[in-house]
């Protein structure tokens, strides 16, 4: 465990040990609170205890990670009331993983809070949850009640862990390394240019991104979860096949399941989740997901694309009844009904995508527009269509691993077999030799 | 407990064993179909390349159009030119070229190529670092860890644009024919104001030794600038002093054609021609006697 925790200071510390301190602090902060917290059992004292964690906890993530977007929206909304305000914004560097390791040491206090959990005496065992270095960057967010008891049992190596956990890690580079970095170009000329793309060519660039972004960011929490297994501990799975979801509530089941979870926990319940009636409701799943968006990045482009998100789950729910009735009137085949569900979720997942990745709001509309447009939608308009081709090749041979392996588990069940598992391993490796992206493609998620 | 760390051992060496053999067959594999595609420079390195007139420059230069060259000038043509190709790559396939054949005629050189470097499209050449010394040379002076990769894994090598283009000729066919056959729409134009060349003096340099090295196999070198959408070339900045520092830097004459055709259905887009545009700008270089 000393081990562990020592390689993840080193592990955090080699990008900028400055940043150590903050990660200590709030280590000290919660593992300090924890323990009050069970030492008193006085409701008032327990709530203060808990606020406090709560506010300085959110107060530092807010001032690396908001402080410069809350002055320049402020300072921009003096300007609509014609007020000109000059408030200098600060040179701030967001450290890495914050986000993540913030809602991972809030989540100990607010279950500790809750009587959910009981409390960590042992400070080493507690940092080391806090620290854990497969997952300290961009997840997936583990909860105390699920991680802090393996770190109390003996690790032995395990030759089947072992297996299992390196099969998830080249996976895990097959889908950033091969799929999501190949795609990244073609996707970074959209959206910095789209006013010189066609409409099937922009199309085609949103595409991209959502299958870019799904195996940047699932791909990385595959590694995390593949090392973890390697070292002996198990992390709960952070996606499952999250484009093949039927509504929108489903899709937030399977993608970024950790977060979502935690939003749902935290957040949602704790605002009253569906208990008070649907306007309340209503209201919750839009707070929810306005936060959830904003918890993305310091940008409203991000509080948009979590309102989006909150509508479509508002709207869901309004016609999700009549949509079921018409279809079981028009005798409509379920197969195909769960077909047309599955491409109306993609679609609007795509049309927030746009939001997510476009810079601001005057590129995502000219996106939007050009597409609309359907100006030159011909694939002959595409542009860089080699790149394109190869993108197309990668998403299909993903879909169809994903596809196959979507209600059976069967992978899983034929790595454990010793020749598959070699044929597996090598064609990955010979896969990303012959299709990878080798560069400087940082994991999208490191910057939130 | 023994038996089963030597049946792990096994499996391991096995692994590895099966690895680089799968690697080295399937480089082998991608090796023979580089070697029989007809893409240009898979002919090139494989003796299939003669000619009288040989061209080069970036996506721009694709625009010599070699079957309307041919067609009126009666000579046999050969295209160097590729997407984002810069002056150094440039350099290293002219020298290339003149060293495997007999000296053509001319060598027409579209400059606008002098205005970037890129590791990453002089990267995407690794297909053909067996045939040519002076390509791993340049490769490993500019990507040092491409090519060490390219040593620890010849799948790797087959790893560019530049290998599927090779496969998508790999049916014999000849890519001379190729170009742009769209229409652009100028309802984009003032978005490309921040458009900007900047030449380097090192481009420069480059330039000179291959008209110097191609004149010394007696080769007669022509220097170009291929036409621009006229209103496109107006707000591109440093485009007017482009040629003036090319003929001051190499001490030859370039052949300004930026502005000289001005029909928007000629372009593919503000920097391409398409066919049609292609074509006259040929008959144009011919009645300039560049051809």
């Amino acid at each position: 465990m000393l081990l562990c925790l020592l390689g993840s200071y080193f592990f955090y510390g080699w990008w900028d040990w400055r940043f150590m301190t903050l990660i200590l602090f709030s280590t000290i902060l919660d593992y300090s609170i924890g323990l009050k917290l069970t030492d008193t059992e006085a409701p008032k004292t327990r709530k203060r205890l808990l606020l406090s964690s709560v506010i300085i906890n959110l107060g530092i993530l807010g001032f690396f990670k908001y402080f410069n977007f809350f002055i320049d929206s402020f300072r921009e909304m003096l300007l609509t009331v014609g007020v000109e305000a000059s408030m200098s914004e600060l040179n701030i560097i967001l450290p890495v993983g914050i986000s993540f390791y913030t809602f991972q040491s809030m989540s100990y206090t607010i279950d500790l809070y809750r009587k959910k959990i009981p409390v960590e005496r042992d400070f080493l065992r507690f940092a080391t949850y806090i620290s854990f270095f497969p997952q300290l960057v961009a997840g997936p967010i583990v909860r105390a009640k699920d991680f802090l008891p393996q770190l109390q049992r003996t690790i032995t190596f395990d030759w089947n862990r072992f297996n299992s956990g390196l099969s998830l890690v080249l996976w895990g580079f097959f889908k950033k390394v091969v799929v999501a970095d190949s795609l990244a170009p073609f996707v970074d000329l959209c959206f910095e240019a789209p006013e010189t793309f066609s409409s099937i060519h922009l199309m085609l660039g949103v595409i991209f991104y959502s299958f870019q972004i799904y195996c940047d960011f699932s791909g990385y929490s595959d590694i995390a979860i593949g090392l973890a297994r390697i070292l002996g501990f198990d992390f709960p799975e952070n996606f499952k096949t999250p484009y093949f979801s039927k509504n929108f509530s489903e899709f937030w089941t399977r993608w970024h399941i950790t977060l979502s979870s935690w939003l749902r926990d935290y957040l949602y319940i704790s605002l009253g989740g569906n208990r008070h009636g649907t306007f309340f409701t209503y209201r919750n799943l839009m707070i929810t997901m306005l936060l959830g968006g904003l918890w993305h990045g310091a940008s409203w482009v991000f509080v948009f694309w979590g309102f989006l998100h909150g509508m479509y789950l508002v709207v869901q729910r309004l016609i999700e009844q009549p949509f079921r009735s018409l279809m079981t009137k028009l005798r409509v085949p379920t197969i195909l009904s769960a077909a047309m569900s599955i491409a109306v979720v993609y679609f609007f997942t795509c049309f927030a995508w746009i939001f997510f990745r476009a810079p601001d709001f005057e590129i995502a509309s000219t996106v939007i527009t050009r597409i609309a447009s359907l100006e030159g939608f011909h694939p002959s308009t595409i542009i860089s269509k080699f790149m394109a081709l190869k993108g197309i090749l990668l998403i299909g041979v993903l879909l169809i691993i994903e596809l196959t392996n979507f209600r059976i588990h069967y992978i899983p069940l034929l790595v454990r077999k010793p020749a598959f598992r070699l044929a597996a391993f090598a064609l990955i490796l010979w896969a990303i030799a012959f299709f990878g992206t080798f560069g400087a493609n940082a994991f999208i998620y490191f910057q939130f | 407990m023994k038996q089963q760390i030597f049946s792990r051992v096994g499996w391991a060496v096995l692994f590895v064993f099966v690895v680089f053999i799968g690697d080295r067959a399937g480089g082998w594999l991608c090796q023979q179909i580089v070697k029989g595609s007809g893409f240009r420079y898979s002919r090139m390195y494989t003796d299939k390349a003669k000619c009288d007139i040989l061209l080069l420059g970036n996506s721009r230069g694709l625009g010599f159009y070699q079957p309307t060259i041919e067609e009126i000038t009666g000579k046999k043509t050969f295209n160097l030119s590729y997407n984002g190709m810069t002056m150094d790559l440039g350099k290293v396939l002219v020298e290339d070229y003149l060293e495997r054949y007999p000296a053509p005629e001319r060598l027409v050189i579209d400059v606008t190529m002098c205005d970037r470097s890129s590791p990453e499209i002089l990267a995407s050449f690794v297909p053909y670092i067996a045939d040519s010394d002076r390509l791993k040379g340049l490769i490993r002076d500019t990507s040092y860890n491409v090519a060490a990769a390219t040593s620890v894994s010849h799948l790797y090598r087959y790893n560019s644009e530049i290998f599927q283009r090779a496969l998508y000729y790999s049916n014999g066919k000849s890519d001379n024919e190729w170009l742009l056959d769209r229409a652009m729409s100028t309802s984009t134009l003032k978005h490309t104001e921040n458009q900007k060349y900047r030449i380097d003096a090192r481009f420069i340099k480059e330039l000179k030794a291959t008209i110097e090295y191609a004149e010394s196999k007696g080769t007669e070198v022509e220097l170009v600038m291929t036409p621009y959408y006229p209103p496109f070339a107006k707000v591109v900045r440093g485009l007017d002093i482009f040629h003036e520092d090319i003929e001051r830097g190499t001490g030859r004459r370039v052949r300004d054609y930026s502005y000289a055709i001005e029909d928007p259905s000629c372009f593919g887009d503000f920097q391409h021609l398409n066919k049609k545009g292609s074509k006259l700008y040929m008959q144009q270089l011919k009645a300039d006697g560049v051809l």
